[in-house]
C-alpha cells in the first residue's frame, strides 16, 4: 500500500565561525589603467558562486556592469586572507570586506575627481558606468580611465577589512549568543511510502529561505536544489555502513547519493528582510538550505505511517522492519 | 595480468576461430560495463580480449512464428525500445530500463548480463520466467540449452572457452499468457537490485492458473526459479488469498535460503511486496488481448 504524508522543519543557522573566534575577511580594490576595477581576495570558489556574487557586490559599489570587474581570488601570493569557504560566511563576511575596500577606493577616486573638476564639495556627485559626475550637470565629470591616467604609476589601491561580531558562550552554562547574523529556513516536504517494500519517494517539496537580500536569484535557486539533494541523501540514501570502524560502503555503487531521477521539483520562496550589517543586506545561505531537509522528511514519514524514525538514513530495510514491528504490536 | 592482445572481428565466424586458438587465455568483451571494472581491479586475469561489439549479426532482434530471438550483442537501450510497442511484454521494457543508467544501458548487452551471471543480474529473472534458451556456437558446432541449466553458480555459466553465446530465444506470449517484473533497488537509477521477481502466467477461465514460472534475483547465488511457489499456484484460481499464500510460500523459501544472513529480516518481508507487484503486472499482461 502507498501512504502519503507531509512534514515540515525549520532551522536557524549562525553564520561564520562564532563563539568569540576571530572571523576576519580582507580584500583589495584597485583601479586599472583601463578604468576597470580589480578585486583581490583570498576567497575560494568551490562551486557555490562566490566569484559571481562577490563581483556583483563590487560592481554595485561602482554602479557598473559586473563584466567591468576583474576578480582575482584564491592565489595566496597576491590576495589577502579572506578566511575559509566554510560556515556559509563568504557572502556576508567577505562580501562586506569587498564592499568596504571598493567604497574606500571609490572615495579616493572621488577625491581625485573633485580636484580635477575644481569642485568644492562631494555633494551631488554620482558614480555610474565608469564615470564620476555632477548629477545636476552630467557633462561635468571624469571617467575612471582619466582618473587612472591622472594618478599614473602610483595606482589607486585600497584595502578593506571586515571583522564579524561574535561572542563567546558561557563555558559553564553553555548560554550566550555566539553568532551574528542568523539565517532562517523552512522546508515542507510530501513523501509517499510503499509499505510493502519500505521505499520512500519525495513527491514534492517547498523551501522558504531567508536570504536577507537575494544578490543572485539563480545562484540561490541552485544552492537550494543542491542543498536539497544533499539533505535527501542524508535522510534516506547515504549510508557509510560502518562495521568495527571500517567503512563498508566505500564506493558509489553502494554509498548511494540521489540521482536526477530521485530529485523532486523544489519550489523556492525567498524571504527578503535585509540584514542591517550585511553587504546590501545579504546573508549566507549555503548550509541553511540543507539543514531542514532531513527532519522535514522524517516528519513526513511520521505523518504517512505513524513511525518516528530516530536514525538516518531511513533506507527501505530499516523502514520496512519498523513497519512490520508496528504491525505486530497492533 | 596485462592485456597483451585485443581482437575485434566483424563476424561470428572469425571470432570463433580466435576463441578456438586462444581458449582459456581469452575473454569475450561486449559492452564492457562489468569486465572493464574487473580488469581494473585485477579480478579478471585473461591476457587476450575478444571484442564482439562490432558484430552486426549479434545485434538483431528477430521474430519467427513462435519465437522471439535476441542477439547476444543487443543492448538494454535497444531491448527497451524494441519491446515498447508490445504492451504484453512491458515487463521486458521495465527490466531492461531498470539496468544501471542510460549510459550503462547504451553499452551493456543481454549476453553480458547473462554470462557475467551476477546474483543481482536484472535481466536473468524475466528470461528464466520465459523459459529462455541460449544458443552457443563454437567453430563448426552449435548447441542450445535452457538458460536455467546454463547458469551453474554465482558468476559461473556453462560456456566453454571456445564458445560464444550468440542468441537468446523464448516463446512469444499467447493471448492468455502474461509476464510481470518487479525490482527493488534503493534508488531509482544506478541501483543494484536488492530483490527482483519475474512471473510468467498462463490463465484459463475464471483466472485459474494453468501454468506459471516464477524467477527471482538477488535472493540466492544466482537467478533462480521458485518451483515450490509455482507448484502451489498451479491449477488454483488466482484470487487475492491464493496470491497472498503464494507470497508466504516464497517467504518460506527465502528464509531457508538466506538463513543467517543479516539481510534476511528485510528481504523476507520485502519479497512479498515485490512478488505481489510482479503477479499483478503478469495478471494485467495476461488480460491484454492478442498474442505477440
Amino acid at each position: 500500500m502507498k501512504k502519503r504524508g507531509i512534514g515540515f522543519a525549520s532551522v536557524f543557522y549562525g553564520t561564520g565561525y562564532g563563539n568569540g573566534f576571530p572571523d576576519i575577511s580582507n580584500a583589495i580594490a584597485e583601479l586599472g589603467m583601463d578604468g576597470k576595477i580589480t578585486i583581490y581576495v583570498g576567497a575560494t570558489e568551490v562551486g557555490q558562486g562566490a566569484k559571481t556574487i562577490l563581483s556583483q557586490i563590487a560592481a554595485e559599489v561602482f554602479s557598473m556592469s559586473v563584466e567591468e570587474i576583474i576578480f582575482v581570488c584564491e592565489d595566496t601570493s597576491i590576495t589577502p586572507d579572506a578566511g575559509t569557504a566554510a560556515a556559509s560566511r563568504q557572502t556576508y563576511n567577505t562580501g562586506n570586506a569587498i564592499k568596504i575596500a571598493a567604497e574606500n577606493l571609490r572615495e579616493e577616486m572621488i577625491d581625485v575627481a573633485i580636484e580635477r573638476l575644481g569642485l568644492n564639495s562631494r555633494v551631488g556627485l554620482a558614480v555610474k558606468n565608469g564615470r564620476i559626475f555632477l548629477k545636476t550637470f552630467p557633462e561635468k565629470g571624469i571617467s575612471f580611465e582619466e582618473i587612472a591616467l591622472l594618478v599614473g604609476d602610483q595606482h589607486l589601491r585600497r584595502t578593506g577589512s571586515f571583522t564579524a561580531q561574535t561572542t563567546q558562550m558561557d563555558e559553564d552554562t553553555g548560554e550566550g549568543a555566539p553568532y551574528w547574523p542568523y539565517t532562517f529556513s523552512v522546508y515542507g516536504i510530501e513523501v509517499e511510502v510503499d509499505t510493502s517494500i519500505g521505499t520512500i519517494e519525495v513527491i514534492r517539496s517547498v523551501c522558504a529561505q531567508d536570504t536577507g537580500r537575494t544578490i543572485n536569484p539563480k545562484l540561490v535557486e541552485g544552492q537550494i536544489d543542491g542543498g536539497f539533494a544533499m539533505g535527501l541523501g542524508y535522510a534516506i540514501y547515504e549510508d557509510l555502513n560502518l562495521q568495527k570502524g571500517k567503512i563498508k560502503h566505500n564506493r558509489f555503487t553502494n554509498y548511494l547519493i540521489p540521482t536526477a531521477e530521485d530529485m523532486p521539483e523544489v519550489e523556492k520562496i525567498f524571504i527578503e528582510n535585509p540584514e542591517s550589517t550585511g553587504p546590501y543586506g545579504a546573508k549566507g545561505i549555503g548550509e541553511p538550505v540543507t539543514l531542514a531537509v532531513a527532519p522535514a522528511i522524517l516528519n513526513a514519514i511520521y505523518d504517512a505511517v505513524g513511525i518516528r524514525i530516530k536514525e538516518i538514513p531511513v533506507t527501505p530495510d530499516k523502514l520496512l522492519i519498523a513497519l512490520k514491528e508496528k504491525e505486530m504490536e497492533v | 595480468m596485462e592485456i597483451k592482445e585485443v581482437f575485434r572481428k566483424k563476424n561470428v565466424k572469425e571470432t570463433l576461430e580466435i576463441l578456438e586458438h586462444y581458449q582459456e587465455q581469452c575473454k569475450i568483451i561486449a559492452g564492457g560495463t562489468d569486465i572493464i571494472i574487473q580488469l581494473r581491479e585485477g579480478i579478471e586475469k585473461s591476457s587476450v580480449l575478444v571484442d564482439i561489439s562490432n558484430i552486426e549479426e549479434l545485434k538483431v532482434v528477430k521474430e519467427t512464428e513462435k519465437w522471439i530471438e535476441i542477439g547476444s550483442g543487443v543492448t538494454f537501450t535497444e531491448i527497451a525500445r524494441e519491446f515498447t510497442l508490445h504492451d504484453k511484454f512491458s515487463a521486458l521494457v521495465e527490466a531492461a530500463a531498470s539496468v544501471g543508467s542510460p549510459q550503462i544501458r547504451n553499452a551493456a548487452t543481454i549476453g553480458g548480463n547473462i554470462c557475467n551471471a551476477s546474483p543481482a543480474a536484472d535481466f536473468i529473472p524475466p528470461l528464466l520466467a520465459l523459459n529462455a534458451v541460449v544458443v552457443l556456437e563454437r567453430k563448426n558446432a552449435i548447441r542450445e540449452m535452457c538458460l536455467e541449466e546454463f547458469i551453474i553458480d554465482k558468476e559461473k555459466v556453462a560456456l566453454k572457452a571456445d564458445e560464444l553465446l550468440t542468441k537468446i530465444r523464448f516463446k512469444k506470449l499467447q493471448t492468455n499468457q502474461g509476464l510481470g517484473f518487479s525490482k527493488l533497488g534503493f534508488r531509482k537509477a544506478l541501483a543494484i537490485s536488492k530483490i527482483s521477481t519475474a512471473v510468467f502466467l498462463e490463465l484459463e477461465e475464471n483466472n485459474k492458473c494453468k501454468g506459471t514460472r516464477i524467477a527471482t534475483g538477488a535472493l540466492g547465488r544466482h537467478g533462480l526459479r521458485e518451483r515450490r511457489v509455482e507448484e502451489f499456484l498451479q491449477e488454483k484460481a488466482l484470487d487475492p488469498s491464493t496470491v497472498h499464500q503464494g507470497g508466504r510460500k516464497l517467504q518460506k523459501e527465502i528464509e531457508k535460503r538466506l538463513y543467517g544472513r543479516p539481510s534476511l529480516a528485510f528481504k523476507k518481508e520485502a519479497v512479498i511486496g515485490i512478488f505481489h507487484k510482479a503477479v499483478d503486472k503478469a495478471f494485467k499482461s495476461c488480460k491484454i488481448e492478442g498474442g505477440i
